[in-house]
């Protein structure tokens, strides 16, 4: 399952285009080539609502805005200062990337739920105030002189092609943002945000561009759909129907690719239209229910679009015939010895002379009364690896947080190499080399192993290097070269693990923070994964890491800090620490303690 | 995600499936010939109308008006100066849309070539798309939609049969003076003016709030307030009537709730059924409908202005429509569905041929002075080069005993004014 060229992608539109344009100009009926100008302007719409929402996950329910600013812009620069359409789309691109602008600023501070229903009141404010100002019904003017100067045609065909030249640009954007990193970082940001943002990318810019083209894409549907119909109205504009349309092309066709709204068009628009042709004059009001219906029945089969459901059946059937990727053995994805070789500990003493590389001062933060995390004294050599135990609620997590910028310490200093990190972002600690796991193991399902690894790459690399760093990660972590092209959502818990610190491998961080790698691992799994951990730090990365699990922290790490309620209590070698009383106390309570003593005594 | 060999592969039989369908679509939807030899050959007449969705009931009323007209006229052996071609409707839902409107107006021009003639669609919005594809194709349009938009874009083919918009604005303050002077004997002098903040009652008052827009009828405004619908409660508006007890009031509200809580209100003040004459716009003050959510009583001696309105001269129509639909009165929807039916019936006898461009012609210079036509439409039934129908006066009708009369034009009026003589 290895990408296909971007080539076989352009040819593919091209045939597309090619096969409407021939079909569509051998229909003379003029009621059909106004329903297959109508399937690409909506397509288009759905690829618009696709470039923001479907990619980055922020569900946008209020795409009317921008293509109602599209379509009043150019009637209104038409019917007022009698400019032509071929400047007044153009300007209403313009204003409806301003717009974009305008709304992303404000409303990318929201999230899930909340960014979808502000979105929603932006275009049900713009309907109120275009009826307020006056522009309730603009019908445009008809230039019996000069029709062409006016982008008027007597061929219906002629908006045909306009359209498809316009759904045809937008699908070759939508195909370079999908396979470069700005697709990428769109769709890290739609999986975890935070996490997207510890591997480098900066989560707003990204959105904030996807938030322009989006818009300039909706834009410029409206200003051809209002061109079509010849009436502009509020309603028509920035009625609730038309964000509701932009939404339902592409969950209907498919999210987060772009064929996924042309399908969604290609079906909805006919088969609403023939139903209204047939049942409307029969039982009128029928043709919306059985439309409703079919929706419904359609989104419970393909809960995510007709595509993926299609190319699921698809790979499911070739994986059948095919060889069995994805389902190989354990044992062949672990490129090296899997019995845990006991520590050296000649090496362990060189760690320990090694010099500082991240450095806590007094660092604290708290959430109201609560010191989560309470003036933490902690130095982590380069080179060693160092583990952070402490009993359930600790602040280990927030201590991470704290370091990698999710939360901004508010007392004391972090210091990588000398460099301060508190007040910096995500993405930059990420650029200054601060990697990280997360607890929770967030992989894309549907792509495949090396594209899960890419997306921790790409917030610090270029696009090439990207893959390159993907690729050189996953030798790393031994997961050998078959299984990069595996889809992620066939893996084991294991695998997955190795992917996710693959991931976090891949922008080559010097300091790596990991959140219980180790959790819920079988016995066998858990000496393969301790195994590739020294074997990462042997070739040069510090690693800070949580876990529970004892047996493996004591055979893994060179030191041992160990907090409680916030506070570091003890820190050192492994067999100081578990010998520690005040360990013993917080892990086990004063009655253990009392027995340790003796035991030791 | 996408790029994978069977994203493309797969798209590719998908496009030809979906091309298939459409051109199958295609051939099966092309017009197979209706010339399968009828002698004469029916006339077709189309009437595209919101028949679902949220003006569905308006819709439906113009088509009862329109059916009863043709199956009148083929009943009396049709057009005769064609060998007695008989008419047919195709009726065309247009939806709950301005798009669905033109897709509907698209789909009449592509698959019935023949016809010569239409109306719709009610709502102004649709009309407006609608006549954009018919302008196009030649095809005579009548309407009673009230935009003036309508008839200022400069086509040829639309006839508007009621006055617009800007004329009613105009025209309703002088009709009402002239009608309060007839059943009083003298003019008023104050006016209270309520209207909500939408877009249709704040054009409909905008002349009268304008400076001097009241002085030049020698009146004055003792209320003028404008509020967000849907009220909640009444009380602060009417008792501001109340107190300043205006010679009338223009009520001109666009649910029919804010028209029940004014009236209530109202009537608990005294001021009601009539004591503070109160003025709406539109027809809907008069469907019978309304008696569903306002009792009798309330709307006793409520007025409102129409473009239409049962009117003496009519009583053989308006009894085999109420015999025909059950329908408790005729509206101005159904009335000119009906008689929008026989202006194309006169103008296609006078052609004598099947032939759009002759209709539209004909339709511009006739003056229609018999017949049913001439007694559908309030005023002279004629139109100028713009599709105005010339001198279109406004009707103005009162609630009484529970039916909404027509008490002007005082010439064709089926009852007398409610006016308090004070």
């Amino acid at each position: 399952m290895k990408r296909a060229p971007i080539g076989r992608h352009y040819a593919a539109i091209l045939l597309f285009a090619a096969a409407y344009l021939c079909l569509g100009w051998f229909v003379h009926n003029s009621y059909y080539q106004l329903m297959m100008t109508l399937v690409l302007i909506w397509a288009t719409v759905g690829v618009s609502w696709n470039t923001l929402s479907g990619y980055s996950g922020m569900i946008s329910f209020g795409h009317a805005a921008f293509f109602g600013l599209g379509g009043y812009t150019m009637t209104i620069l038409f019917v007022t200062f009698g400019i032509t359409p071929w400047i007044g789309i153009p300007a209403g691109v313009l204003v409806g990337i301003i717009a974009g602008i305008v709304i992303g600023v404000p409303t990318f501070r929201l999230r899930g739920h909340y960014f979808a229903l502000a979105m929603l009141a932006y275009p049900l404010a713009m309907l109120y105030v275009f009826e307020w100002i006056g522009y309730q019904e603009v019908p445009i003017p008809m230039m019996r002189e000069a029709p062409l100067r006016y982008a008027e045609f007597s061929d219906p065909r002629a908006y045909m092609v306009l359209a498809l030249i316009l759904l045809v640009l937008c699908m070759i954007a939508a195909l370079h943002i999908e396979r470069s990193r700005f697709g990428m970082s769109l769709m890290a940001i739609k999986q975890n945000e935070p996490a997207a943002s510890a591997a480098g990318i900066n989560p707003m810019r990204w959105k904030m561009l996807a938030m322009m083209i989006s818009a300039a894409m909706g834009a410029a549907a409206g200003g051809l759909y209002a061109m079509v119909l010849l009436v502009v109205t509020p309603q028509t504009m920035f009625g609730a129907l038309v964000s509701a349309q932009a939404l339902i092309m592409a969950l209907f066709g498919g999210v987060g690719i772009f064929w996924g709204p042309v399908i969604g068009a290609a079906v909805l628009v006919p088969l609403a239209e023939t139903l209204n042709a047939e049942l409307g004059s029969i039982l009128p009001g029928i043709q919306g229910v059985v439309y409703g219906a079919a929706i419904i029945i359609i989104t419970l089969v393909a809960p995510e679009g007709i595509y993926w459901r299609l190319r699921d059946y698809f790979a499911a059937r070739r994986r059948a015939t095919g060889p069995a990727i994805g389902k190989a053995p354990v044992s062949v994805l672990i490129s090296e010895p899997t019995t845990v070789a006991p520590a050296n500990p000649g090496e362990r003493k060189q760690a320990e002379s090694g010099e500082v590389l991240l450095s806590l001062d007094r660092t604290g933060r708290a959430f109201g009364g609560l010191k989560a995390v309470d003036g933490v004294d902690l130095n982590i050599r380069t080179g060693s690896i160092h583990g952070i135990i402490g009993p359930n609620g600790a602040g280990k997590t927030t201590l991470f947080n704290v370091v990698n910028g999710f939360l901004r310490a508010d007392s004391g200093s972090i210091k990588l190499a000398g460099t301060e990190l508190v007040g910096l972002r995500p993405h930059d600690i990420c650029r200054l080399g601060v990697g990280r796991t997360f607890q929770v193991i967030r992989a894309f399902p549907r792509m495949s192993v090396l594209e899960n690894v890419v997306i921790g790459a790409v917030g610090t690399s270029s696009d090439t290097q990207a893959e390159r760093l993907a690729m050189q990660a996953l030798d790393r972590v031994g997961l050998a070269d078959q299984q990069a092209y595996a889809i992620a959502g066939g893996l084991t818990t294991k695998q997955l693990r190795l992917m996710e610190l693959a991931r976090a491998l891949a922008p080559r961080p010097r300091l790596l923070l990991l959140d219980e790698t180790l959790a819920g691992l079988g016995h066998d799994a858990l000496g393969d994964i301790v195994t590739i951990l020294r074997r990462i730090n042997r070739d040069g990365v510090t690693i800070a890491i949580i876990e529970h699990t004892m047996q493996a922290m004591m055979k893994l790490v060179d030191e041992f800090s160990v907090l409680d309620h916030g506070k570091l209590i003890a820190s050192g070698a492994p067999s100081k620490v578990v010998k520690d009383p005040a360990v013993i106390e917080a892990y086990l309570g004063r009655k253990w303690m009392e027995r340790a003593k003796d035991t030791v005594a | 995600m996408a790029r994978t060999s069977s994203g493309a592969s797969l798209a590719k039989p998908l496009i030809s499936l979906t091309a298939a369908i459409v051109a199958a679509a295609g051939i099966a939807g092309w017009p197979t010939g209706a010339a399968l030899a009828q002698t004469p050959k029916p006339v077709d007449i189309a009437l595209i109308m919101p028949l679902s969705g949220p003006w569905a009931r308006q819709g439906q009323l113009v088509k009862l008006g329109a059916e009863m007209a043709i199956a009148e006229i083929n009943e009396k052996g049709g057009i005769k100066s064609m060998g007695g071609a008989k008419l047919n409707l195709i009726s065309i839902d247009a939806g709950d849309s301005a798009e669905k409107a033109k897709n509907a107006a698209q789909r009449l021009v592509a698959e019935h070539p023949d016809v010569v003639g239409g109306i719709g669609a009610w709502l102004s919005t649709f009309t407006l798309a609608i006549t954009e594809v018919t302008e196009r194709a030649q095809i005579p349009w009548l309407t009673l939609s009230y935009a003036d938009s309508l008839t200022s874009r400069g086509f040829k083919y639309i006839f508007q049969s009621s006055p617009t918009a800007n004329v009613q604005a105009v025209e309703s303050l002088p009709t009402l003076i002239d009608l309060a002077k007839s059943a009083t004997g003298k003019a008023p002098k104050t006016i209270g003016l309520i209207g909500d903040n939408t877009a249709s009652p704040v054009s409909f008052l905008k002349p009268l709030r304008e400076p001097g827009g009241l002085d030049k009828y020698g009146m004055k405004a003792v209320v003028d307030e404008t509020y967000t619908p849907p009220l909640a409660d009444a009380t602060t508006l009417m008792q501001r009537v109340r107190s300043a007890r205006p010679d009338m009031l223009l009520y001109i509200t666009t649910t029919i709730s804010d028209l029940k809580l004014g009236l209530d209100k109202m009537n608990e003040f005294h001021i009601g059924k009539g004591a503070v004459p109160v003025i709406g716009s539109g027809g809907a003050n008069g469907a019978p409908e309304v008696l569903k959510n306002v009792s009798p009583d309330l709307l006793e001696g409520y007025i409102f202005i129409v473009a239409n309105w049962g009117l003496k001269g009519q009583e053989q129509i308006l009894d085999a429509f109420k015999k025909r639909t059950g329908e408790p009165w005729m509206t101005q929807e159904s009335l000119d569905g009906y008689g929008h039916v026989w202006i194309l019936k006169d103008a296609l006898e006078k052609v004598g041929k099947a032939d759009k461009v002759k209709v539209a012609e004909a339709i511009h210079t006739m003056e229609f002075d018999s017949g049913p036509t001439a007694m559908v439409f309030p005023g002279k039934v004629k139109f100028d080069a713009a599709g105005h129908r010339v001198g279109a006066p406004l009707v103005i009708v009162q609630w009484q005993n529970g039916v909404p009369v027509t008490i002007y034009p005082i010439d064709r009026a089926t009852a007398k004014a409610k006016w308090p003589k004070s």
